[in-house]
């Protein structure tokens, strides 16, 4: 389907396409459909050099065929639940069939030529994430199930060994529950003291409550990168800077920032730092932990088992020398390579590319569902100095968020999420009981927002009806 | 169609009012079938209700000395025969509307169903005939229209009744096309069954005292 924006498409004439400089800045061409190419011998004048900017959603949109499909009532899939999983390029699940079907074979134990090559993909899928990340060396990664997992293993294999009673973490209530049961658990065990900082009225954590916060007595800072559900995003570089001017350890949950913009680990300074594979084109069942290579080294393990010792005796073990003190057992090898080929997917377009389309697209949403009469939009507005995330979560007076999905799936092909999205103290301190959820990706476009927004306007309409 | 010995029947309060802003050209029709002799049986009700986006009016469901088992052929032909799921979504939100008026003060944390997306209250008593009555509510429209259909089928039944129906028998109501077959937080009306069923158990042990006892009244 073809929108035209409301801009006013006007050919430019031969002159401005002789002219190198009139393509780069995108926004005042903003053309939505491509070129026809010419195939008569015309004028000169005529012929529109090929590279017309196309968005980056339209670019890339045919390698995920999953995107291209009908659902329930014959509509069109629009699928904005990026937040909660990203679709897969050919690439990517390439990789993983490649693997299963070429070199399939365990790890770091063969001496055979399939055992080799496995080990050498599945190394080089760690490095390839050590290099996305800037990590300083590839050991300082470690490959576990999701970032919930690798939560978990900070929490029992650092938490267990450093917290005192009366230690205190500093958690934001918008953290994701990955981010807030496990340091429960630790508290129960070791009688460490959580603290939370709430919002500002701008519906953003409120910093200088954080800062207030952190103390001689605090020993670790969990925060978010990006709101998952506020979409704001926080400062690590300072928050970075109070926890350690006090001793304290900081840990990034990057889950909603990793697969959508540059994230350079040096640069932010942090002790540990999560991300799931699921959320950046990569397959389901691998995530990672990066550590410092001091902090990993001072750690005991988390799971025990195979792969992670040295030697084995009956009456104890020795471990081995991390990543592989804290990868017990097989892992999950083609989706870990499946995570590199995915790393190599989005490095090839540029995650400075892609965030720079989507703070164009998240602002597009923002600004299109805000039209929409009765919605309710949560986390701050967005401005010159304020970028949100390309999600929104809202709410529609009168509408519980869970019609509002039901209708807008079945109806319309549009598939958002509703709930709590793992945020039920975040929830509890909007006073809300639930919300709706669009998250967008790389491959979204404009026109999804519009299908969108066009399927929620008749959402409410049919709701409205019965009233 | 009644025969002259019927008697008629008058069904409880809780009579359906018509959506506002349906176009209805014609008036609430309520069928009434002769009833034998058991008072406590439940008045169902057809409606012709159009929407401005034409909703097939629904099957008018007979009632009167209906067994659950029976009323339940009637949900899930209804809703079988409702191919495409958002007819059913419509349905739902129809009798959502039907849904009787759900006093404030039974709005208590204790009448929660827990587990769920949307807030669901259930009150549950007996009355005393010994028979189980079910008063919900909900903040979202669709888990309202799945909650009349429980209503319809098991406000005034007997406690083995209640207690006999399985989450499975009612997956034919499950809006979408691949029935959700496991149990989420998104299956609200699955906890809403479990809860009725739950507390009807509990309302057993302390009536008898044992949950064994013949639950007929």
């Amino acid at each position: 389907m073809m929108t035209m924006e409301g801009v006013v498409l006007k050919l430019p004439s031969f002159t401005q396409l002789m002219n190198p400089n009139h393509f780069t800045n995108r926004t005042s061409l903003n053309l939505r459909f491509t070129f026809p190419k010419s195939s008569s011998s015309s004028t000169a004048s005529l012929s529109v050099p090929a590279a017309a900017p196309v968005s980056l959603g339209h670019s890339t949109r045919h390698d995920f065929e999953i995107l291209h499909q009908k659902v329930n009532n014959g509509s069109k899939l629009v699928y904005l639940d990026n937040a909660a999983t990203s679709q897969k390029p050919s690439a990517v699940i390439d990789a993983v069939n490649n693997y299963y079907r070429s070199y399939n074979s365990n790890v770091h134990r063969g001496i055979h030529f399939l055992s080799a090559r496995a080990t050498d993909e599945y190394e080089m899928a760690r490095r390839k994430v050590a290099a996305f990340i800037n990590a300083s060396e590839s050991s300082e990664i470690v490959f576990t199930r999701n970032a919930t997992e690798a939560i978990n293993l900070v929490a029992y294999s650092w938490g267990m060994s450093n917290l005192q009673p009366k230690d205190e973490i500093v958690l934001t209530i918008a953290e994701h529950h990955s981010a807030i049961v496990p340091w429960q658990l630790l508290s129960e065990k070791t009688d460490a003291v959580l603290k939370f900082v709430s919002l500002t009225e701008d519906e953003v954590p409120d910093t200088k409550m954080l800062q207030e916060l952190v103390s001689e007595k605090t020993k670790l800072v969990v925060v978010h990168h990006v709101s998952n559900m506020l979409a704001s995003v926080l400062p690590i570089n300072e928050i970075v800077q109070w926890a350690h001017d006090v001793g304290a350890k900081v840990l990034v949950d990057a889950c909603q920032s990793v697969p959508h913009m540059v994230v350079d680990v040096q640069n932010l300074g942090v002790d540990f730092l999560v991300a799931s594979s699921h959320k950046m084109c990569g397959p389901t069942g691998v995530g990672f932990l990066y550590g410092k290579s001091e902090l990993l080294a001072a750690m005991p393990p988390f799971l025990g088992g195979g792969e992670m010792i040295s030697d084995v005796f009956l009456d104890h073990s020795t471990y081995a020398d991390p990543p592989s003190r804290f990868e017990a057992g097989t892992p999950a090898i083609g989706e870990a390579i499946g995570l590199g080929a995915a790393i190599d997917y989005l490095s090839e377009i540029g995650m400075q590319k892609i965030h720079d389309y989507e703070v164009d697209l998240a602002n597009y949403l923002y600004e299109s569902l805000r039209t929409v009469p009765g919605v309710r939009i949560y986390g701050p507005t967005p401005s010159a100095t304020v970028h949100r995330a390309a999600l929104c979560s809202f709410n529609v007076e009168g509408l519980h968020p869970t019609d509002i999905a039901t209708f807008l799936d079945q109806q319309h092909g549009v598939a958002i999420r509703s709930g709590h999205h793992c945020a039920q103290p975040l929830h509890r301190y909007l006073g809300i009981n639930a919300s709706a959820r669009a998250s967008l990706y790389f491959y979204n476009t404009k026109e999804d927002v519009d299908d969108f927004v066009r399927g929620l306007i008749d959402t409410i309409d049919f709701f409205s009806s019965f009233k | 169609m009644n025969s002259a010995s019927a008697t008629v029947f008058r069904p409880p309060t809780r009579f359906p009012l018509l959506p506002p802003n349906s176009h209805n050209p014609n008036p609430p029709r309520i069928q009434y079938k002769p009833n034998h002799s058991n008072p406590r049986s439940i008045s169902t009700r057809s409606l012709q209700i159009s929407h401005r986006k034409h909703v097939t009016p629904p099957h008018p469901p007979e009632f009167s000395t209906l067994t659950v088992a029976e009323k339940l052929q009637i949900l899930v032909k209804e809703f079988k025969s409702l191919p495409e799921p958002i007819d059913r979504v419509k349905r739902l939100i129809h009798y959502a509307s039907l849904l009787p008026e759900f006093d404030e003060s039974g709005r208590v944390e204790s009448n929660r169903v827990t587990g769920c997306t949307a807030q669901v209250w259930l009150e549950v008593t007996m009355d005393v005939e010994g028979s189980m009555r079910f008063r919900v509510d909900s903040d979202s429209e669709i888990t309202k229209g799945f909650c009349y259909c429980l209503i319809w089928l098991l406000d005034g039944a007997a406690a083995g009744e209640v207690l006999e129906i399985r989450v499975e028998h009612l997956e034919e109501m499950n809006v979408g096309i691949l029935p959700i077959r496991a149990s989420s937080r998104v299956n609200t009306w699955h906890n809403v069954l479990l809860s009725m069923q739950r507390r009807t158990k509990a309302l057993i042990m302390e009536a008898y005292g044992d949950p064994s006892l013949p639950l007929l009244p």
